[in-house]
């Protein structure tokens, strides 16, 4: 089949491991790899892999606009404005990595079909990807009164960026918890632990519920673990859900493949693997309408 | 309008600077580049040449360099849209080539912001240092290159030692490489190393100057430097905070002042030679806080925080400028008291300014 | 002349971890009209954990951030009304803004001694603001002296105007904190402080070596009302720095009073160092875990001072309470296997 031709926007931590899921992904194919700095870590990976770099930024898409059909922002928030503001002009399908918050919040396991028919679509957070499905679960099968998340990772796994825009992590997930649980009162809350070996991203869902039904909630629980393991192998329940101490408790861990960053890195393996699932079911949507359009071709 | 008045300030603090204009003649038609062309220096550079072209008709073709070109459009929208200004937004780290018709340079890039080099040392240090490289690479590629003006730092003095009152450009310095503190010193230490190298390998017309403390419009109050916070403080109608004894001793230029000094030294300074710029009237900061707490209304207090016993902080940091002063000619033409002045007046316009841009929207 | 120390008091906000976060607007109005009677320098307020940290992860508090903070601020007239801050809980929007806007005087921002880095945006928005804003190394006994020291620069940089260090496990000796405090007086130009707790009942001679080790601004509550074993005591605190020479501008009778208010209507017990404190401080555990553990142990039946060395050795740090139920869960697994 054909491939679909991406671009990474972004050289740092969270585009070089993209560009590594990328080359291995069966549909989708690295048209370039975009920074600023052509001496950064990234660029010179991508340049080892002989992928097309560039050090012009969002320029280099602009100059070529044929180059590629979806793009990865893995830039800033802030620069995604601009960003979205010159791809939205040239047409392009564009997957935010950055919690910039201006397209559709995308939880693979949640909601990927309707984001197929966006042209933005939002990653939200790494603590999101791992604890949102969680809650919707939760939101399927309880009146929910109120969702707290706590993520635990290794310092050395959040780089300046995260470590600066602290805040506009907790609050991205707090807003996109309140849109996939249904409740409105929401908490996150983000720990950075120097631990050595690296521990492990885990992440624990607390809940206040009207009646609690573990039953249900168990059978919702196990199934979309299995539907997130599809796209991210290393998330495993680690334990729950249990109620106690009048609260409902799920407890996951998040391996990551140790792709670009070593397994503990697993924050930024999610979001990554997300990103990747969604833009793969952008391929193959373009792939099934270009069949569908060659088999209703007249045949002459 | 209001927004003029804000620009009002500076257009006239340039005016002022340029009693002599001829002296700058090297640059009349001639094309100049800055990189860090939006940050204070450039944007003070840039409104002293649009000053000389709209004056004094010297019709100086300006290119910007900057990583973040929108910075200026926010900072100073005017000089943005001016004809005779040119925006280059490019990382300095990964820069190739500098427009070929560029006859001066003046390489000011580099956050002296030491937050940057507390929480990210490497991105701070490779702006400096390869940043240099980069930018004077591709000077020995230009054909009619008269000269380049490395803008180096005081801070490349280290500590200023207890016996000297005033540091001179032949003081060598005394910094602890071993120190994180001493990232961004020696990165700058480094890229005037590099002009050396440059210099005589390369034979680049290269001139250095090591500027010392600023106050002034276009000065970000948040930066966390002693003048910047009194004067929020004192904006912000609280007290004036100072640490201890406030018997540290700060030196501080206006701006016009240093785009003047700069740009002479750019045409006038000899090769490799090094020019410190600063204001020599050393002033405690004690009466730093006085002198801008006598300026409002409403005298704010001064409240001093404890520093453990034995831990007055006495440091001193003010420039001998006798060579600037000797062999160029540069003279501080706006005190201290007027600085302040001036400062507190462009930052309150400035303050009115965006209220009015908040309550229209 | 004497030496000056300034004395912050978090009686009403690390005592609230003692009561599971349960302090309740009056009694801390009560309170706060003592510590102003008494002229206590900065009065210290909220959940436990500070600011935004009101969860079922650390405890819910009984009442709102900003209700605690108001009940206190009608009280504190020449007292300054004092707030602890961690990012990762407490935003700049949702938590800080509305501090300034009631009244706050004083910031403390915190983080892990390792995470200074993450407190950049939350130090620069209090100076700009123009309220007064401390950094605060937690858990500062897991590092060297050195990495405080770089760590604690890093909070100078962005504006902190003194550095308090905190031994929140209450695993310090004098030693210890005298290496570590005149380590830090060395590296920085601004105030350094120091926040004790008390396991291993060193809490006061832990103060005196920071004082001794030039340490000008100590941490003490009355009757020593914290998380685990208790803060420094702040009358015994008061009355050794007096004897010592040091002044604090406290009204020592009205302090004593103060601490007989607080022990009346605001503790059901007085902090003591129970057995489980001791095992705590040893395990280097963060001393707002204890409730936690006491509950996760009885739940899961499990010893509790297994439990502790475990959460020592897996080196949680504050904040990372929902370990304990998985470390509980997985000793309680274990003793079932076996």
């Amino acid at each position: 089949m054909k491939k679909l031709k991406v671009a990474i926007l972004g050289s740092g931590n969270i585009g070089t491991d993209l560009l590594i899921k990328t080359l291995r992904s069966p549909v989708l194919e690295c048209a370039a790899f975009i920074g600023r700095n052509l001496s950064s870590p990234g660029m010179t990976r991508a340049n080892s892999l002989g992928v097309k770099i560039s050090d012009r930024g969002i320029e280099a898409i602009r100059s070529e606009p044929d180059s590629c059909d979806l793009v990865f922002d893995a830039t800033s928030a802030i620069d995604h404005r601009h960003h979205w503001s010159v791809l939205q002009s040239l047409g392009k399908i564009v997957i935010d990595m950055t919690p910039s918050k201006i397209g559709t919040m995308c939880i693979p396991a949640i909601n990927l079909d309707p984001c197929l028919d966006q042209r933005n679509v939002n990653m939200v957070t790494c603590g999101g990807q791992a604890s949102i499905p969680l809650a919707h679960a939760l939101g399927r099968t309880h009146e929910v009164d109120y969702v707290e998340v706590v993520s635990s990772i290794a310092s050395r796994s959040s780089g300046p960026a995260t470590r600066l825009n602290i805040d506009e992590y907790v609050e991205t997930t707090e807003d996109a918890l309140a849109f996939f649980s249904g409740c409105a009162k929401t908490k996150t809350i983000l720990i950075q632990n120097p631990a050595v070996p690296c521990i492990d991203m885990q992440t624990t869902l607390f809940a206040k519920v009207k009646q609690p039904n573990l039953e249900a909630l168990d059978r919702e629980v196990k199934a979309i673990v299995a539907k997130i393991q599809a796209y991210v192998p290393g998330y495993r329940l680690l334990a729950g859900p249990v109620y106690e101490n009048n609260r409902i408790v799920i407890m996951v861990k998040v391996q990551g493949l140790g792709d670009y960053l070593p397994r503990y890195a697993g924050n930024l393996d999610i979001i990554n693997c997300a990103a990747i699932a969604t833009a793969e079911a952008f391929a193959n949507k373009n792939e099934k309408k270009d069949t569908d359009q060659r088999s209703h071709a007249p045949r002459r | 309008m209001k927004s003029s008045y804000v620009m009002d300030i500076v257009q006239e603090d340039c005016r002022n600077a340029l009693k002599r204009p001829e002296v700058l003649g090297a640059l009349k038609g001639e094309t100049v580049l800055i990189t860090g062309g939006t940050g204070f220096m450039g944007t003070w550079l840039a409104e002293m040449i649009a000053t000389l072209n709209d004056h004094f008709g010297f019709g100086t073709k300006l290119f910007l360099l900057s990583g973040r070109a929108n910075n200026l459009s926010a900072r100073a929208p005017h000089i943005a849209v001016r004809p005779d200004v040119t925006l280059i937004e490019r990382d300095i780290r990964g820069l190739m080539e500098i427009p070929q018709e560029v006859s001066w340079i003046i390489h000011a890039a580099g956050n002296p912001d030491n937050r940057v080099y507390a929480s990210e040392p490497l991105r701070g240090i490779e702006v400096i240092t390869r940043g240099t490289a980069a930018v004077l690479d591709c000077a020995t590629r230009l054909p009619n290159l008269k000269k380049m003006l490395n803008v180096s730092s005081a801070s490349i003095y280290g500590n200023q030692p207890d016996n000297l009152e005033k540091i001179s450009e032949g003081f060598f310095g005394n910094l602890d490489c071993a120190s994180v503190m001493s990232s961004y010193a020696e990165a700058k230490r480094f890229a005037e190393t590099l002009c050396t190298v440059y210099r005589s390998q390369h034979r680049l017309p290269l001139v250095c100057a090591r500027p010392f403390a600023f106050i002034g419009p276009y000065q970000m109050l948040d930066r966390p430097w002693a003048v910047n916070n009194f004067m929020r403080d004192a904006l912000l109608g609280g007290a004036i905070r100072i640490l201890g004894d406030g018997q540290t001793v700060r030196s501080y230029m206006y701006p016009s002042d240093m785009a003047f000094w700069l740009l002479r030294i750019l045409t006038d300074g000899v090769p490799g030679q090094n020019y410190n710029v600063g204001s020599p009237e050393g002033v405690t900061l004690l009466a730093l806080a006085e002198k801008i707490a006598d300026l409002f209304p409403d005298k704010p207090r001064i409240a001093s925080h404890l520093l453990p016993p034995g831990k007055a902080q006495r440091s001193r940091l003010v420039p001998d400028i006798s060579l600037a002063q000797n062999s160029l000619g540069l003279e501080i033409t706006v005190d201290l008291d007027t600085a302040i002045k001036r400062t507190i007046l462009w930052n309150q316009a400035q303050q009115k300014l965006t209220k009015a841009g908040e309550s229209k929207r | 002349m004497k030496k000056k120390i300034l004395i912050s008091d978090p009686t009403l906000r690390d005592g609230n971890h003692a009561v599971k976060h349960q302090l309740t607007a009056e009694q801390i109005a009560r309170y706060a009209e003592a510590a102003e009677a008494a002229q206590i320098p900065i009065v210290e307020v909220g959940h436990g954990n500070g600011l935004g940290a009101s969860s079922l992860q650390v405890g819910e508090s009984a009442v709102g951030d900003m209700e605690m903070l108001k009940a206190a601020r009608r009280k504190l007239v020449r007292s300054k009304l004092g707030v602890h801050v961690m990012p990762g809980f407490a935003t700049i929007r949702k938590d800080i803004e509305k501090a300034v806007e009631v009244g706050v005087d004083v910031f403390r921002v915190g983080a892990h001694c390792t995470e200074a880095d993450v407190t950049r945006r939350h130090i620069g928005y209090v100076r700009e603001r123009g309220k007064e804003v401390y950094g605060v190394l937690m858990m500062s006994h897991m590092v060297s002296k050195e990495t405080l020291a770089e760590e604690s620069l890093k909070m100078e940089s962005y504006g902190a105007e003194g550095i308090i260090i905190m031994d929140s496990a209450g695993a310090y000796l004098p030693s210890d904190v005298t290496e570590r405090i005149a380590e830090l007086v060395k590296a920085l130009n601004i105030p350094v402080g120091f926040h004790g707790h008390n396991n291993l009942g060193m809490a006061v001679a832990n103060s005196v070596a920071a004082a001794e080790a030039g340490a000008t601004i100590l941490d003490g509550t009355v009757r020593g009302f914290g998380a685990g074993a208790g803060n420094t005591q702040l009358e015994v605190l008061i009355a050794v720095l007096d004897k010592m020479g040091y002044s604090t501008g406290i009204d020592f009778y009205k302090l004593l009073d103060a601490a007989e208010i607080a022990e009346r209507e605001i503790m059901k017990v007085i902090p003591a160092i129970q057995s489980i404190s001791i095992v705590s401080g040893l395990a280097g555990v963060f001393s707002g875990f204890s409730k936690h553990v006491e509950r996760a142990s009885k739940e899961y039946g499990v010893d509790p001072r297994d439990l502790f060395f475990e959460l020592g050795r897996r080196k949680v740090v504050a904040g990372q309470e929902d370990l304990i139920i998985e470390v509980a869960m997985d000793l309680a697994g274990k003793k079932v296997s076996r």
